[in-house]
């Protein structure tokens, strides 16, 4: 499984005075089995980005291939493209709309056209995944549960169509600090569970440098940065300069003069104790 | 997509017709109607013709955002001339089995058709040049003698403003939703009609639900900064007649009162 996307172009309104360009360029590859973090401030391209990956919105001009089928081939469908990347929106428990939350999971399914067992085996399936028990769970209305019990339900609604490649928009915005740690904790859990791509958008540094093993840096509708988080957030001054922050961790160590031999970002707390540790020759 | 529907179609550039005082180009709206409802002939038309072009010039919208205004109605407009072209009597020019065109039946037909397209063209300049807020506010304005009467003048204007203020908001949530759902596989492009509109409930149940928290939201927001209704509210631009709305006022009864003679003695 890979997402190949190449000098990917998208223009809104074309041809009218406030013509904007909102993707110019992009390029990027993601391989499998990877987690890959986007950044970038609001207005950068961001979410037009994710909504061409599973054919939502179409390039002017560029070339998108997942697993080597190329999306605007002719022959490709919709369906498809939306079997293999399922894409969670934001703030995705507004899209809710069922009676009941088994229901509601069994959407994405049914316009698959997938039998009633193979259904109801998803739904199952998808809920024990957003940690959902299916007995207390699946016959209540999503309209009567919590912000981060409605927003797993909307994950699972995604993940039931068992995509290879989870797109997600923000999935932490706007929740609790215990839910944020929860959902995020959810992802990661999902990602090695069914092995897939996960491309992950946050405005949390921490996050993003956490689980990310890949990133890449949208400013302006151009990707002006990509690599490991460790690579990434060493660009410290570039990163500030677009309008974003660097982790927690890595602003601290370099308030404190501490750096990596090679100049690489630090981000993990870990990393971070054993080098004041080290420094100041003591130990935990 | 669905966020490229243009509503509220203010045309935003600076002219007399633009400066005018709503209440005026409502009156004007409203007898311009009246008048395109006592012409009966040609001679008429022609008349108000050359008024509305007057106007159109002075109010500097480009004609083809006038004559869009027509697109929809089109259809209307074909089948009101070909009814009224059939359905009266008269002196026959064609006959073709149960269908006859009478010499009449083209005249009447013909005047209804210009009748309505100048109509169309007539009240698009209204809201081509008028902001809706500044809409509302002459409504209310005009309205407000019948307060007295307990007519919620204020109320009226007020839920007016918040509805065309929404519009644009409810649209991209509408567009938000629908890729939302695309996302999990919906399609709305094709089926026959019941599969289409059984396709819409995806979308219309979290549309409303996100409307009321919508309203909601705005309710306790306006609540929040002492909103209590009309009484004793002032205005910031608060309006005020000048010398060229009199004058407009006074044109308006020189059009009606030709159109009226017109019809006399013609």
């Amino acid at each position: 499984m890979s997402i190949k996307v190449e000098n990917l172009c998208h223009v809104y309104r074309k041809g009218l005075p406030e013509e904007s360009k909102a993707l110019d360029e992009v390029s990027f590859d993601v391989s499998d089995n990877q987690i890959l973090g986007v950044i970038g401030h609001t207005g950068s391209g961001k979410s037009t980005l994710l909504q061409h990956l599973n054919g939502l919105l179409k390039a002017d001009s560029g070339e998108i291939s997942i697993d080597g089928m190329r999306l605007y081939a002719p022959e490709v469908s919709m369906l498809d493209i939306r079997k293999k990347v399922g894409l969670v929106f934001q703030y995705p428990e507004y899209q809710l709309f069922e009676e009941t939350v088994a229901k509601d999971i069994a959407f994405g399914p049914k316009n698959l056209g997938l039998t009633e067992e193979e259904i109801d085996s998803r739904v199952r399936e998808a809920m024990s995944l957003v940690n959902l028990d299916y007995d207390t769970f699946s016959e209540k209305s999503p309209f009567d549960l919590s912000g981060g019990q409605k927003r797993r339900v909307a994950i699972a609604g995604v993940l039931a169509m068992k995509p290879k490649i989870l797109i997600l928009d923000e999935p932490t915005a706007g929740l609790d600090p215990k839910t944020h740690k929860d959902i995020l904790n959810m992802v990661v859990d999902i990602h090695r569970k069914e092995k897939n791509i996960t491309v992950f958008v946050s405005h949390n540094m921490n996050d993003i440098a956490n689980i990310s093993d890949n990133i890449i840096v949208m400013d302006k509708g151009k990707c002006v940065l990509q690599g490991k988080p460790e690579e990434v957030f060493s660009h410290s001054d570039f990163i500030k300069s677009i309008g974003l922050d660097l982790p927690d961790v890595t602003q601290l160590m370099k308030d404190l003069g501490i750096e990596r031999e090679d100049g690489k970002a630090i981000f993990s707390l870990d990393e971070a104790e054993n080098m004041i540790f080290n420094m100041i020759g003591g130990s935990k | 997509m669905i966020r490229d529907i243009t509503l509220g179609q203010y045309y935003n550039v600076e002219s007399l017709i633009h400066r005018l005082d709503p209440r005026v180009k409502m009156a004007w709206t409203f007898m311009y109607i009246i008048g395109l409802f006592i012409i009966n002939d040609f001679i008429g038309f022609v008349f108000a013709g050359i008024c509305l072009a007057l106007v159109i010039y002075m109010s500097k919208v480009p004609v083809k955002f006038m004559v869009r205004g027509l697109k929809p109605i089109f259809f209307i407009i074909v089948i009101t001339f070909i009814l009224n072209m059939l359905m009266i009597g008269g002196e026959v020019l064609v006959k073709w089995w149960i269908f006859s065109i009478t010499k009449e039946g083209l005249k009447q037909a013909s005047i209804m058709a210009i009748r309505l397209i100048m109509l169309i063209i007539g009240s698009s300049i209204l809201t081509l040049t008028t902001k809706p807020i500044n809409l509302t506010d002459g409504i209310e304005k005009a309205l407000s003698p019948f307060k007295r009467f307990g007519f919620p003048a204020h109320e009226i204007a007020m839920m007016t403003t918040i509805a065309l203020r929404f519009i644009p908001t409810l649209l991209e949530e509408t567009d938000k939703i629908m890729k939302a759902q695309q996302a999990r596989g919906a399609d709305f492009e094709s089926g026959n009609i019941l599969r289409r509109a059984k396709q819409l409930i995806p979308i219309l149940v979290p549309l409303f639900i996100g409307a009321f928290r919508i309203a909601n939201d705005m309710a306790m927001a306006m609540e929040a900064r002492c909103y209590r209704g009309g009484d004793h509210r002032t205005k910031m631009h608060s309006m005020q007649y000048e010398k060229r709305d009199f004058v407009a006022y006074g044109l308006i009864v020189v059009f009606l009162a030709a159109i009226i003679l017109l019809r006399i003695y013609f």
